[in-house]
């Protein structure tokens, strides 16, 4: 009897497990077929392509190529070579940037109670409000000093932005190391600069690395406030996807291969810190 | 741009007595209370039914924890966009699902009924988060002690009632932090709704509260007006979870 | 008919062989100890049949029913976790009130004998608080009431005494004896304190890698190991183990060692036919060994005293005796210090010989 139900039990799970991995997989499932399909095969539900073309790949890059042969018209006539290039550098140095400074302000926090409770509640709090409460005073502030449209304001407002999340992570990493094994280095005569590169960085490295990740992929990821301040120059892979979908002639096919090519570099941090990334989306209250 | 903001007039205080008569903010404020109302228990629901199916041992778990997990790493307007894709008019909702079993007719234009959109906004971000939920809980479910579990067995429970009167409550005060936490996230919302419905169709039948700040600031460029509205949703904001937090923290302590 | 038969158990973890061959049975109201060291296999025994691991291979019957494919959940036994396993998000009325529950009985019924448990293992004033406040003491009665108050046919204890400090360990143990004795149901309990077994239980198994080395009554146990683990195991301070050889002699026998002899001629027979070779080892409990000052006994050993350890009415002598350092405890002498000279007697009816290779006593 007990053998009866074990096998019942294993098959609704995998039954289960079957459907929500469909239901996971859904999106981009269409999103890879749709964007191996020529423009006649973007109304039909077909899945697997009939006549696959990698046209709507080369066509993000030179707009003006024909799609499945005929020459399709959108209103979007630049590659997305600088939106691709911009949102690199952006979130890049924005990481950089923010795991920098961020680090050093952690490190304050964690080692020397920089700032109190204050700095905590308030770090808490920048998080909790929309972005979008910050965009009036943001553009009042950039047009005064000109930063808008230039990369200069588009990476300093990522480090802005991510700086919080990344004080909150690294805090986290460090506060597991205990401070005597750095006391100790300390009293033997080492500068708190050699204490932190001998001793501290090398034991959280897992951590630190983890949080650049993470940082990385929330950078990447943005939109608000790339939209905001963006007018030609900067714009980034989420600001030129949306220019795409509301541009005038929708392609479906190009839209998806635009889409997919956007997800590639955070699907593939993502993985690489699969363990961390609960730890990120909840700024380590969780774990 | 490029005004000379040092000298201009100041607006002053009637900016932010408009607010309070602002019927437009008033509906993306309940517009934004409905999603998260919507979203956030069902979210959670989710991840606990995931978390339940994903308790114990079986072949293919780590291949199908990857699996899953992997729409929290998408951008988010990339997440809006597929379900976009999807949802069009002569796209795969339509016609693989709907046609085949409703039949003919039952096909339905999404973008353009209000509701509708809605609804395929609210999918798509419970696509989007439901696997965090789902790692928090199952986080939490594993750790509960085995021995409770066998003491549990022993003294005659099922594994249903287990799971009941063992393994919920132990995860309580978890569930708690990540109920808050994803919650403040689902009020921000702001890409999906502007990829997928920019606020429409029409003007503002699917405006989230950050869209219509949006809108404020930059479309209609009505600067001091927004920067009302804004502080008056921080204030808002930071009294609410002041007020919700503190009771609760001092608990989960 | 026993209450709990178990026969030809054997567990095997990968390819860890955790129980070999066990075979025991305990009887209504009896009090069976699993006695032995950690890894020997006896709480892997105790949790197969609570029905928490599935044998390899052997069977568990329970008032005569074969039980194996039963699940823990309808086994009706009590079981009690080394680390008790409360329920810390629950109060002490619900922690004993869970079982019940769970079988449905009606609320005034159940709330009486929830109450009648509380008030036998004295919790009748803690009730309302919640399991992660008890204190260990308190959490081991509320286990146990946990248990006893679903009536189970068995009840099994898992090392209960461990997690308390030794002050506490006393007055545990007799209260724990005392419940025993009041509740009457049979019990089986694993330990790896020798002290505890002897006096909380009716027999005692002691267990070895998987196998019984003995079983039997705590006195059988004690004055008749049947090999040097046993021997060893049982008795605080140890047996006094010592190598030697027999000697064979114008008709007498003796035990030599170094410099060390023991007539043994009494036991020539027993030693001849039994002992396989050449190699034993001689045994003598501390108490067995009587010390005086003066030479009262004509056979009496010379010995000297390298320490004393008073441990109130008696002490401990630790002694050479031409060569081997043997331990008596006898009376205290405060007289005798380190340095002096005692002659020490064994006693003749309490040796034990066990051959060296065989281990197994012989005498």
């Amino acid at each position: 009897m007990a053998r009866k139900k074990g096998v019942t039990k294993t098959i609704v799970r995998y039954l289960l497990l079957i459907v929500i991995s469909i239901w996971t997989l859904a999106p981009v499932t269409w999103m890879v077929s749709l964007s191996f399909k020529g423009p006649t095969e973007w109304y039909a539900p077909n899945l697997i392509p009939i006549r696959p073309i990698i046209d709507n790949y080369i066509s993000l890059f030179i707009p003006t190529s024909p799609i499945g042969g005929s020459y399709f018209f959108t209103s979007i006539t630049e590659p997305i070579t600088k939106p691709l290039i911009n949102s690199l550098i952006a979130a890049g140095l924005g990481t950089l940037f923010a795991v920098l400074v961020g680090f050093l302000a952690a490190y304050g926090v964690s080692r020397y109670r920089a700032g109190g409770t204050f700095v905590i509640f308030f770090t808490l709090l920048t998080r909790m409000l929309p972005g979008a409460t910050f965009v009036a005073p943001l553009m009042v502030f950039y047009s005064s000093i000109r930063f808008i449209d230039t990369y200069a304001g588009l990476i300093m407002l990522y480090t802005a932005v991510t700086l919080t999340y990344a004080i909150w992570l690294m805090k986290g990493f460090l506060d597991e190391i205990p401070p005597e094994w750095e006391e100790a280095a300390l009293l033997e005569g080492a500068s708190p600069w050699t204490v932190l590169r001998k001793i501290t960085i090398p034991l959280t490295k897992g951590g630190l690395a983890a949080s650049a990740l993470f940082i990385f992929i929330l950078n990447w990821s943005e939109f608000l406030f790339a939209l905001v301040i963006s007018v030609t120059q900067v714009t980034t892979l989420p600001v030129q996807i949306s220019k795409y979908v509301s541009a005038v002639g929708r392609m479906y096919g190009t839209e998806a291969s635009l889409g997919l090519i956007a997800t590639i570099p955070s699907v593939t941090l993502g993985y690489l810190i699969q363990k961390h990334l609960v730890t990120g989306f909840t700024f380590g209250r969780i774990r | 741009m490029g005004y000379d903001w040092w000298h201009a007039p100041i607006a002053g205080v009637p900016r932010f007595i408009e607010a309070f008569g602002d019927a437009r903010l008033f509906w993306a404020l309940i517009r934004t209370t409905i999603f998260v109302a919507v979203v956030l228990p069902l979210e959670f629901i989710l991840g606990l039914g995931m978390a339940l199916v994903f308790l114990g041992d079986f072949h293919g778990k780590r291949a199908f924890t990857s699996v899953i997990l992997y729409p929290m790493m998408m951008p988010w307007v990339v997440v809006g966009l597929g379900f976009y894709l999807m949802f069009q008019y002569f796209g795969p909702v339509n016609l693989l699902l709907l046609k085949p079993l409703l039949g003919e007719g039952s096909m339905i234009d999404w973008f353009t009924n209000p509701v509708l959109a809605f609804i395929v906004i609210m999918i798509a971000d419970i696509w989007q988060w439901t696997p965090l939920m789902f790692l928090i809980i199952y986080a939490g479910l594993a750790a509960v002690p085995r021995r409770l579990v066998e003491a549990a067995e022993v003294l005659g429970a099922s594994p249903v009632r287990i799971l009941r009167t063992v393994r919920l409550p132990l995860i309580k005060p978890l569930a708690v932090v990540a109920l808050i936490i994803r919650g403040l996230e689902a009020f921000k919302v702001f890409d999906i709704v502007y990829i997928m419905t920019g606020g429409g169709p029409g003007v503002n039948s699917t405006e989230v509260i950050s869209l219509y700040v949006y809108n404020l600031a930059i479309v209609y460029n009505n600067t001091s007006y927004a920067c009302a509205v804004s502080l008056i949703i921080m204030v808002a904001i930071a009294l609410v979870t002041r007020l919700a937090i503190r009771p609760l923290e001092v608990k989960v302590e | 008919m026993p209450k709990l038969v178990v026969k030809n158990l054997r567990k095997v973890f990968g390819t860890f062989e955790a129980v070999k061959d066990v075979n025991f049975h305990v009887e209504e109201e009896e009090t069976l100890c699993l006695l032995g060291p950690s890894g020997c296999g006896k709480t892997t025994t105790l949790r197969i049949i609570a029905g928490l691991e599935v044998p390899t291979s052997g069977e568990v019957f329970l008032d005569g029913v074969l039980v194996n494919d039963v699940p823990p959940q309808k086994r009706q036994i009590g079981l009690v976790f080394q680390d008790y396993a409360i329920f810390p998000h629950l109060s002490v009325f619900e922690n004993i009130a869970y079982g019940l529950r769970v079988r449905k009985i009606p609320e005034a019924q159940m709330r009486k004998k929830v109450n009648d448990t509380a008030a036998l293992i004295e919790v009748e004033n803690i009730l309302d608080v919640p399991g992660k406040k008890l204190g260990l003491s308190e959490m081991q009665r509320v286990a146990i009431g946990r248990s006893i108050v679903l009536d189970p046919k068995l009840l099994l204890l898992d090392e209960p005494l461990s997690n308390i400090d030794a002050k506490a360990r006393e007055r545990m143990r007799a209260e724990l004896g005392k419940l025993q004795k009041e509740i009457g149901i049979a019990t089986v309990y694993v330990t790896h304190d020798q002290l505890e077994a002897m006096t909380l239980a009716d027999r005692i198994a002691v267990m070895r890698d998987g196998l019984i080395e003995q079983m039997g009554t705590t006195s059988e146990i004690y004055d008749n190991p049947r090999n040097l683990f046993v021997a060893n195991f049982i008795g605080s301070p140890s047996m006094n183990l010592m190598d030697c050889e027999p000697v064979y002699s114008e008709g007498r026998v003796v035990l030599k060692s170094g410099d060390f002899s023991l007539d043994i001629t009494e036991f020539a027979e027993t030693i001849k036919s039994k002992s396989k070779g050449k190699e034993l080892v001689l045994g003598i409990r501390p108490e067995d060994v009587s010390l005086d000052v003066d030479k009262t006994d004509p056979k009496a050993m010379e010995a000297e005293v390298q320490l004393v350890e008073p441990i109130g009415a008696k002490s401990i002598y630790h002694l050479k005796i031409s060569g081997p350092a043997i331990l008596s405890k006898d009376r205290a002498m405060p007289e005798v210090n380190v340095g002096n000279k005692v002659w020490a007697t064994f006693n003749k009816n309490k040796l034990h010989v066990f051959d060296k290779k065989t281990e197994e006593a012989i005498l």
